[in-house]
């Protein structure tokens, strides 16, 4: 545990939570989808004091009426998520979206395109902000290649708003922040010791993804984004306004295959923008899916 | 020559038997405490007419029982402001459901020796427990307003996975075994090892136990809920919340290779025909607050069952 996480963990032991950070959970949830559990309120909590800090409000019911009135709302909300997603990027964080994809869906889809000739399995990363998660996807589907994966081609297209973070992406190196859920088997693996600090991803890794930029609201783009057979967005659609999301989503279930999944973050939900995915469950992870043409639900 | 069917019929009817038979072997074991029976008796009558003084009765007849009533009222699980110091009190202050649940499940848990158990008891409670409360709130979600009858429920619907540990211990653990290594569903490994599965020995020990003829239907159906005749939407509700429990982290200590589609589950349909507002569920948000009872379930069965279940 890092020493900010104890501290976290000793003050959330120490006070009990002010109950105007359950309705603030509550609050984020219906407008970003995005849930937090009860045993790490204490993150929002401290997420609202850093915003409290900034915007001067004395006390939580103060915060409250900031997040809550019409004229500062909206900024506000942006910012608190911001604060309540910080940090969060890391390799291998979403370890049970990672096992579902190998365990599960990996051998439905294997199997749903055995006839098929061309033996290639199309993913999207969209927002993949500094490359970490279309990395993760890419050495987790390498321990495939020479199992259930075997003979398959593989392609990701990552793509992000931000120039920058493309470039970062692009570059592949990391350090002990990001690295902290990989697993000393796949850094040595996968990943080349650059310094003492910091680690670069094989060029092996690397060729499985193309990185572009993207954005997510042009429309004319969205609509060439086809054939994919998984999409993963994590704590990106959070920021689009209802219209917005919907719109995004909309596409992205035109851009799936049929038997596709769409991954959001490991807790965020889609609330209930779209009617047409079916949510669906795996162990520890939920995903949307594009129903199969042979399932019959259509 | 006789014919395919005839043979699996022939084959059905001596698993039937033996089951019958080593069922009634387990009501033998004289570690069943007494209050069992009168208990079960006492929960098939409408609320009205259970007497205050018959549950404190009960509760206070077996020494074991009563300290883990106790224990479990002033734990912080119940909120109230005050721990209770008599039986009375506490019956009191949680009401007679809550107290008759809280029995029931210190009954089973002390009922039988786990010492041997092919399925580790800690899970199997917290599957139980999860399972109950999660029937409790999925019951409250639809406005049901039967919540308790939920609870109790999912509290027994894998009673036949006690059957199994005790009345054929040896079948079971190769069952558990190839569940765990395949990760697959145990019902499926049962079925492919020992014929015949936990919902069939639980009918068996159900009927045995006179428990109500709803709850035999939710134990003997629960994994193919469109087969049942009777009690469909609660059969339906434990199935679905059964398999939530499953994918949210109460399941049987094993990864099982699964995906769940609750919408596209025959359970949904039977459910949908009683609850229009089922739609309306966001299940997203559901799973997410399960996650939320996970560490709520894994007190309570400390609590109850102390350092026993924290082995």
């Amino acid at each position: 545990m890092t020493s900010a996480a104890t501290s976290a963990a000793a003050s959330n032991n120490a006070a009990p939570i002010d109950p105007v950070f359950r309705q603030v959970r509550d609050l984020v949830y219906k407008v970003s989808g995005i849930f937090q559990l009860e045993e790490k309120l204490y993150l929002m909590a401290d997420a609202c004091g850093r915003r409290m800090k900034q915007v001067g409000a004395r006390t939580p019911r103060d915060y409250w009426d900031l997040l809550t009135a019409n004229a500062s709302r909206e900024a506000e909300l942006r910012q608190l998520l911001n604060e309540v997603t910080i940090g969060e990027t890391c390799l291998f964080r979403s370890q049970p979206q990672i096992e579902a994809l190998k365990k599960v869906i990996l051998p439905e889809m294997v199997e749903d395109k055995s006839k098929q000739i061309m033996k290639r399995l199309r993913i999207w990363s969209a927002g993949c902000s500094t490359g970490e998660e279309p990395y993760t996807l890419a050495m987790s589907l390498l321990e495939e290649s020479e199992r259930l994966l075997k003979g398959w081609t593989i392609e990701i297209l990552a793509t992000d708003l931000n120039d920058r973070s493309i470039e970062t992406a692009k570059a592949g190196v990391y350090g002990d922040y990001a690295l902290r859920s990989t697993s000393d088997l796949f850094k040595r693996k996968y990943f080349s010791q650059i310094d003492d600090k910091k680690l670069e991803v094989k060029p092996e890794v690397k060729k499985l993804i193309n990185f572009s930029r993207l954005n997510l609201q042009d429309n004319s783009r969205m609509l060439f984004m086809k054939g994919m057979d998984l999409i993963f967005c994590c704590n990106v659609l959070i920021y689009f306004d209802g219209p917005s999301k919907a719109k995004v989503v909309n596409h992205y279930y035109s851009n799936l295959n049929f038997g596709g999944y769409f991954f959001l973050g490991i807790s965020e939900s889609l609330l209930n923008l779209n009617d047409q995915f079916r949510l669906v469950h795996f162990p520890g992870a939920i995903a949307y899916w594009k129903p199969s043409l042979k399932s019959g639900t259509l | 020559m006789e014919t395919l069917l005839e043979k699996r019929n022939a084959m059905t009817k001596s698993v039937a038997s033996t089951l019958r038979q080593r069922v009634a072997g387990i009501e033998n074991t004289p570690s069943i405490p007494t209050i069992f029976l009168p208990l079960l008796d006492l929960l098939n009558m409408p609320p009205e007419r259970v007497k205050l003084d018959e549950v404190v009765k009960l509760v206070s007849y077996d020494n074991t029982i009563a300290a883990q009533c106790l224990r479990v009222a002033s734990s912080p699980l119940f909120g109230l402001a005050k721990s209770p110091e008599t039986i009375r009190a506490a019956v009191i202050s949680l009401g007679l459901r809550k107290v008759e649940t809280i029995l029931l499940t210190c009954c089973l848990g002390n009922a039988f020796p786990t010492a041997n158990w092919p399925l580790d008891p800690t899970v199997f409670w917290k599957h139980s427990l999860g399972c109950a409360m999660v029937c409790r709130k999925f019951s409250e979600k639809l406005g049901d307003g039967d919540g308790d009858k939920a609870y109790m429920a999912g509290l027994l619907h894998d009673i036949g996975f006690i059957v199994n540990c005790m009345a054929f211990p040896k079948e079971f653990a190769l069952a558990t075994a190839q569940a765990s290594q395949e990760q697959i569903p145990l019902a499926q490994a049962e079925q492919a090892t020992m014929g015949f599965n936990h919902c069939e020995s639980g009918r068996a020990l159900a009927e045995k136990w006179h428990l109500s003829e709803d709850m035999i239907q939710v134990i003997a159906y629960h994994h193919a809920p469109e087969q049942s005749k009777l009690a469909r939407s609660l059969i339906a509700l434990v199935h679905l919340s059964d398999l939530l429990c499953r994918m949210r982290g109460m399941g049987y200590g094993y990864y099982e290779r699964l995906k769940v589609d609750l919408v596209g589950d025959p359970a949904w349909s039977i459910l949908l025909e009683e609850h229009r507002d089922l739609g309306n569920v966001d299940l997203a948000l559901f799973s997410f607050q399960l996650d939320d009872a996970v560490a709520e379930v894994a007190e309570l069965v400390s609590t109850i069952f102390g350092a026993r279940a924290q082995s």
